[in-house]
């Protein structure tokens, strides 16, 4: 006999990233219909910086994302540049590269960790939590602050990076590579996590172009090196050397693995940037004469793109030339995936795949919200 | 930069864009007519534009005009693509896009609920999204007051002092 069961899942469940929620419909244990209800984390963000000034922004849009804000300054920066044609400081450009770079690792952690919550593994998080706690005491050292740190400003970065930071800097890197074998031994050589994540929740690469799915999704299913560091260079990224993992079979263990190496590859990119910068020099342009409070960022809409953990991540910024921003709309990276994604390609799963379907999608529910 | 003007010229010669732009390294902005963004979608779909990156509109209130900006990404060539339209802000209505790019469902949506954008053809264009229960103007317009909003929404409360210390008392 079949009968359908409605099951709430989140917005409080150990397998949800935040406050989201999914409503399945279920025969057995198999998704016959899932409906994604984003609007739990909605706090206006759109609304709020058509009315603040050019700078008060900065204190606000990291907050759009958790795991990794430091990706919102940077593109609201680099649109903002663009449109006002501030020429950025050499120096600012490469101490932004480590922040982003750190802020990647962090966040590749939290979520290569993170299998463990839907596969029961404790360990991992725990592990990965603690890990990236180092990173947010480097944060706290070079901007005073460990999860929000309103440290990319228009023009270059708030302040010069502390004496002495390369080389905790460097002792972190080194700490992480003795590190990482450990993870792979704990996490993805486990036969258990194998067991729930080979082969399973298959994402083929028409699926990615039909949704707009990027990042890991799209460079694991198509096998290209789809990375806007790559395609469309920002900051430095075209003077150091990097590879992008790709794949061309996408299951859950394949975009695992591939955050594993984005790590190795993270870290690669940090000790050339501490190799290759600019040891001294300004890391900040006076963007306006006067006070900064009273800038007027010149007419024009532009479309900046920046890559974050999860795929492409932009701000659409429009400028009436007044003191406020006229419009921004925000491109989180995973939109597509957590809301189309989720009603279209969930259905078909077992519940207890549906955390795995999750986590390994790159669902992150502050961005889809706003 | 050459690349770019190619695509402009190609752009030119088979439709009629209002204004063209090169916004910045690896951008253009193309205005177009109402009836014309249906089939340049379509060509720069053909052409390698395969992805949708956002769907998204301002509110041009002095104008009285909505602009919706389709944002288009060419990973092989490495530009993006601004497509936008204005269009009539009192009545507006749009047609969709979701049998070009199905990804634009949840944008169309997104508008609809934040602007009043009606996208025909798009079958669930007026089902709640964000906003549960929402009772006034769509709030991303720019004749919005949210101040007055939850004025008119929320009353004032009144907050009684209940403890007062006494003289000597530890607060």
């Amino acid at each position: 006999m079949k009968r359908q069961v409605k099951l709430f899942l989140g917005p409080n469940h150990p397998g949800m990233h935040g406050n989201f929620s999914v409503h399945l419909y279920v025969d057995g244990d198999i998704v016959e219909k899932a409906r994604p209800l984003p609007g739990m984390l909605h706090r206006g963000f759109e609304k709020l910086m058509e009315r603040r000034l050019w700078m008060n922004n900065l204190a606000l849009i990291p907050r759009i994302c958790v795991p990794e804000p430091d990706i919102n300054e940077m593109v609201y920066a680099m649109g903002v540049e663009t449109l006002a044609k501030v020429d950025v400081p050499e120096r600012a450009h490469w101490i932004r590269m480590i922040i982003l770079e750190l802020a990647r690792i962090a966040n590749h952690l939290m979520a290569l960790g993170g299998i463990g919550g839907p596969t029961g593994l404790y360990t991992g998080p725990n592990w990965a939590t603690a890990d990236r706690d180092l990173i947010l005491d480097i944060f706290e050292e070079i901007t005073g602050a460990r999860v929000y740190h309103m440290y990319i400003v228009p023009g270059g970065v708030r302040k010069d990076l502390p004496k002495g930071i390369e080389k905790k800097i460097e002792n972190f890197l080194d700490y992480l590579e003795k590190r990482l074998p450990e993870y792979d031994d704990l996490i993805l050589k486990n036969p258990m996590v194998q067991a729930r994540t080979v082969d399973n929740i298959v994402l083929p690469e028409e699926v990615c172009w039909e949704l707009g799915v990027t990042g890991i999704g799209l460079r694991s299913s198509s096998g290209k090196p789809y990375d806007i560091r790559k395609v469309d260079p920002y900051a430095r990224y075209d003077e150091v050397e990097f590879e992008v993992p790709t794949a061309t079979y996408s299951d859950a263990y394949t975009r695992l693995t591939i955050k594993y190496k984005e790590i190795q590859q993270s870290i690669r990119i940090i000790r050339q940037v501490l190799d290759k910068m600019p040891k001294e020099g300004p890391v900040r342009a006076k963007i306006s004469r006067g006070s900064a409070l009273r800038w007027r960022v010149p007419k024009g809409q532009v479309f900046s793109h920046i890559e974050c953990a999860r795929g492409e991540y932009g701000y659409y910024i429009v400028s009436d030339g007044s003191n406020m921003p006229y419009r921004i709309a925000v491109r989180g990276a995973s939109y597509p995936q957590g809301l189309l994604g989720i009603e279209k390609y969930l259905p078909g799963t077992r519940i207890d795949d549906v955390a795995i379907w999750l986590d390994t999608m790159g669902v992150c529910a502050p961005e889809i919200d706003r | 930069m050459n690349s770019m003007n190619n695509i402009i010229e190609d752009i030119k010669t088979k439709f009629n864009p209002i204004n063209t732009e090169i916004v910045k390294k690896n951008q253009i902005a193309i205005d177009l007519n109402n009836e014309e963004v249906h089939a340049v979608l379509s060509y720069l779909k053909s052409q390698g534009w395969k992805q949708l990156t956002i769907l998204t509109c301002v509110d041009w209130i002095k104008e009285n005009k909505f602009q919706l900006v389709y944002i288009l990404m060419n990973w092989e060539k490495s530009i993006t693509i601004q497509v936008r339209t204005k269009i009539d802000r009192d009545n507006p209505k749009f047609r969709t896009i979701i049998n070009i790019y199905p990804g634009a469902e949840m944008y169309e949506r997104d508008v609809h609920e934040f602007f009043g954008v009606t996208f025909e053809g798009n079958p669930n264009h007026d089902k709640e999204l964000f906003l549960e229960l929402w009772d006034d103007l769509p709030p991303m317009r720019k004749d919005f007051d949210p101040l007055a909003y939850s004025k008119k929404k929320f009353d004032v409360r009144d907050y009684k002092v209940d403890f007062i210390p006494k003289e000597g008392e530890a607060e």
